[in-house]
């Protein structure tokens, strides 16, 4: 859409003319986040300092009915930051501070641009952390995670972005600059906090975060066990969480995603295996010691090759350096691949596994693993090559296939990436129209001229014509999932 | 054309069988909500007839107010009106219950204590204990998002709550959320429905995140005759790395209540994980706890299923505060209620900044105006609040039983409520701000 000089002017009094981009080649950074799938440039990207700029950009955009696209560090992987119908993508880069440290109430207020690890490196020296640990935690920011209601390896035993949210500031798609929640953790009315969270900004745009700290655990172990078949790995997650366990975090890797870590990073995960399981068990000191000598015990009887406990901290951050990393090395592997991150109950992993390996035969494709086994959270990540006529046909409909089948074990689509344009037809698998329509309505609650984020998290019949446009199918080297 | 009451006792009998309807007003009595007895009473068996029920009220414009067992039928505001009583208890059945996934999906009326004897056979648990609430539904527990000590560790519904089916005022029969424990698939609906009083629509079923029970568990009752060694005992628990469950806070009068050692204060902690760190919990616990000046210790073996008469009595209330403020708003609300010549029993949850108490021997003309309205006035400055749970009807007539809202959010929350419940025939005027 075009803007008019007279809008562009406006937006410039409002966050100066540092804070306005309007050069195509300023733009095209915008143009996409990590899901390069999707493209849409914004006409003008904004760089507010101050929640009352960001109400006042959203209150000019209502009035003048054009899009307002939210963003943070654009590491996301659905094509939830970037604009389909152009507009003013806003972002929250520039609020990067820590407003406020609260121990006593074990809270902190930060701004939506702070990055996610910065806030942990800021309150480990007092006992606490930041729980959600998307991979991308050292680029991705808060309020991009409160967004997309992002998970992590750890959100096993400590649960999702949204567990962790304890109020926001927002500006609604109606211009309303205001608080929700607070520090107080019982309040009258409905929970508008969990709403936004994970609404992508369709209902609001974050200007502030307050977050609940977890107090560091006593202590933790770090299990590793290989196996020769992704079945026997898959058996032993199932039998870690019948036994009652549940570790901070249960994470597989395949034998291809092995190959490309130790390729690139060398985390020393032993090569030539079918799969490997990080199992990480924090708490107290005698806890740990007992589960982590019981988990041993399970890798063993089923059929574990190498089981061993990282002996400092020094090689269990490179292990986790190697799994969070992971899908940036598989870039090794493939030239192109689809990431899904469809969701089975954790009983089902087996039989899920069974089924990833059928579809990669079926399709002749390699289907490379790294994924939030413990959660039944899959990242198969399809590997094609775009250059070879057919195959990414053969990879989509691989994907689809895939999700068909999760979703017929009584899964869910996505189980921390996110909907955006991505996902958005998928919702249709996972819901009634009845479901969609509560949304649906939902949403114009908030925005009520449907200017937030339009064309994301939502399905929309394809005569709308949101006018995204389809782009090389890939992810670029150095995402996280 | 509205129908005739003999015509829509007919029609609701029609939907869940003479034997769950009642129409007569000596039948009614019973049922009545804040003292207004309904005009039906209706028990439906499955959720598709709870459905039918709704889109017969919403034809006719019949207020509805859903039930389960009844313990938190005083919370909210009296109605504005009623007509029909929704009885949940028939929906009781446990659906989908796969112990390898930790979650279990269940209908609504179905019982905490229910759910937690099926669910014990495989060691697992669902998180919620509120005080004395076993035989409350699980319907009513998500939709007045009652909590109980567990929360410290296991956070309240909104953690636990993964899916949710219900049935909007027209009768649409809407799912929200998923069946597992990952999922960010749309707006968080779930979350939206607990708390929320059945004001949006009525739980029927709901899909929950169950934890295991660990091998061993151990509870401790701390007595302390000072506000501040109590406080500091409870600061520095709170700031260590110990992991505990529970860690409540009970005042003189709860404890006589719950004929348990009386002191001033007592703090009652609970641990649960393998028998080593259970053992080691305690003595730190002890050990702290004797830096700080305590008083007694005893071992708190089924501790908590004893609490329950500690709060009973027809007035209750719930303050929520920050954190490390509690003690001191427990004092007020004490000092405060004293002067009026009555008592307080509170529970506390130190760690989350909640606190119940029963008030007893209440000067009831004097406790809206010198108690509630000056405490809320001051817990306002910190973003606190206080709820009064369970009143005579008098009382409830003069003051709103949830405090005041700030606009903005009220605004929103009326949007919300006008967006999917137009006619309000949801439990109207019991919510906030009149919802």
């Amino acid at each position: 859409m075009e803007l008019s000089r007279a809008f562009l002017d406006e937006l410039t009094r409002i966050v100066g003319a540092r804070g306005v981009v309007t050069s195509t080649e300023g733009r095209l950074t915008y143009e996409c986040d990590m899901h390069t799938f999707h493209k849409g440039m914004p006409d003008v990207v904004a760089l507010p300092e101050t929640a009352d700029q960001t109400a006042a950009i959203v209150r000019l955009c209502r009035r003048e009915r054009v899009p307002v696209v939210p963003r943070g560090s654009g590491t996301g992987l659905i094509g939830g930051a970037m604009a389909p119908s152009g507009g003013v993508m806003v972002g929250m880069n520039r609020m990067n501070r820590i407003l406020e440290l609260d121990l006593p109430n074990r809270c902190a207020t930060v701004q939506p641009g702070l990055i996610n690890l910065w806030l942990s490196h800021a309150t480990r020296e007092h006992g606490y952390f930041f729980a959600p640990d998307p991979s991308s935690q050292m680029v991705s920011s808060i309020g991009g995670n409160a967004s997309t209601n992002a998970g992590g390896p750890h959100c096993l035993k400590y649960g999702i972005t949204v567990n962790h949210v304890l109020g926001l500031q927002v500006v609604t798609g109606a211009g309303e600059l205001l608080w929700l929640g607070g520090k107080v953790q019982e309040r009258p009315g409905y929970d508008l906090t969990a709403l936004v969270v994970g609404a992508e900004g369709t209902l609001a745009l974050v200007t502030a975060v307050l977050v609940r700290l977890t107090h560091l655990p006593q202590g933790v172990e770090t299990v590793l066990a290989s196996f020769a078949s992704i079945e026997d790995a898959s058996e032993t997650v199932s039998a870690i969480i019948a036994e009652g366990i549940i570790p901070a975090a249960l994470e597989m890797l395949d034998e291809a995603v092995i190959r490309a870590i130790e390729e690139g990073i060398g985390a020393g995960y032993p090569k030539g295996a079918a799969a490997v399981l990080l199992i990480e068990l924090d708490g107290p000191h005698e806890e740990i010691a007992v589960q982590s000598r019981r988990v041993v015990e399970i890798c063993r009887v089923h059929r574990g090759l190498e089981v061993r406990v990282a002996r400092d901290d020094a090689e269990r951050a490179l292990l986790w350096k190697g799994r969070k990393e992971a899908a940036g090395a598989v870039g090794r592997l493939t030239p192109n691949f689809l990431l899904q991150d469809a969701v089975v109950p954790r009983s089902k992993l087996p039989r899920i596994m069974r089924e990833v390996l059928a579809i990669g035969a079926r399709h002749r494709l390699l289907i490379a693993n790294v994924f939030h086994a413990g959660d039944g959270n899959l990242h198969p990540l399809i590997c094609y090559d775009e250059r070879v006529e057919g195959e990414l046909e053969r990879a989509k409909q691989a994907n689809e296939e895939l999700l068909q089948a999760c979703i017929a074990l009584g899964g869910s689509v996505t189980g921390e990436h996110g909907v955006g344009v991505d996902k958005a037809q998928n919702l249709l698998l996972q819901f009634a129209e009845a479901d969609l329509n509560f949304m649906a309505r939902l949403r114009r609650v908030f925005d009520p001229d449907g200017i937030m984020n339009p064309g994301k998290l939502l399905p929309s019949h394809p005569a709308c014509g949101e006018g995204f446009r389809p782009r090389r199918p890939t992810l670029p080297d150095g995402a996280w999932v | 054309m509205p129908v005739s009451a003999p015509a829509l006792s007919e029609a609701i009998a029609a939907i869940v069988g003479r034997e769950h309807a009642l129409h007569d007003p000596s039948g009614l009595a019973p049922h009545a909500v804040d003292g207004l007895p309904p005009r039906w009473w209706a028990s439906p068996g499955d959720i598709e007839q709870l459905g039918r029920l709704l889109t017969l009220a919403s034809m006719e414009g019949l207020a509805v107010t859903p039930r389960g067992s009844g313990a938190a039928l005083d919370l909210g505001n009296p109605p504005r009106r009623l007509d029909l009583v929704l009885d949940c208890r028939r929906l009781d059945r446990v659906l989908e219950y796969v112990p390898e996934d930790l979650v279990a999906s269940v209908q609504a009326g179905a019982s905490l204590a229910s759910l937690e004897a099926r669910l014990g056979q495989h060691r697992q648990q669902l998180a919620l204990d509120p005080i004395g609430g076993a035989s409350r539904t699980l319907g009513g527990v998500l939709a007045t998002n009652a909590s109980g000590p567990l929360r410290f560790r296991y956070g309240t519904a909104r953690d636990l709550l993964l899916g949710v089916r219900f049935v909007q005022a027209d009768g649409t029969v809407t799912w929200g959320g998923a069946k597992v424990v990952k999922s960010v698939t749309g707006y968080e609906v779930p979350k939206l429905m607990v708390g929320a009083l059945g004001t949006l629509g009525v739980i029927g079923e709901v899909t929950l995140r169950l934890h295991p029970v660990p091998p061993a568990s151990g509870g401790w009752l701390f007595g302390f005759e000072t506000e501040t060694s109590a406080a500091g005992f409870v600061t520095e628990t709170l700031a260590s790395t110990l992991q505990p469950d529970r860690l409540s806070l009970l005042n003189d009068v709860a404890l006589r209540r719950a004929a348990q050692p009386v002191s001033r204060l007592a703090v009652a902690v609970s641990v649960s994980s393998v028998p080593e760190a259970v053992a080691s919990h305690g003595e730190s616990l002890e050990k702290l706890a004797r830096q700080h000046g305590v008083r007694s210790i005893t071992s708190g073996e089924g501790l908590w299923q004893a609490l329950a008469p500690a709060l009973d009595g027809p007035l209750a209330l719930r303050l929520a505060c920050e954190i490390g403020r509690l003690l001191p708003w427990l004092g007020q609300l004490e000092a405060r209620v004293a002067r009026l010549g009555g008592r307080i029993a509170a529970l506390g949850e130190a760690g989350n900044g909640v606190l119940r108490a029963a008030v007893l021997e209440p000067p009831l003309e004097r406790l809206a105006g010198e108690v509630v309205a000056p405490l809320r006035e001051e817990l306002g400055a910190e973003g606190g609040s206080l709820v009064v749970e369970r009143a005579p009807l008098g009382l409830k007539k003069e003051l709103d039983v949830w405090g005041s809202m700030s606009p903005g959010q009220l605004d929103i929350m009326r949007r919300l409520k006008h967006e999917f419940d137009p006619a309000g025939i949801l439990n109207p005027g019991r919510f906030v701000g009149g919802i």
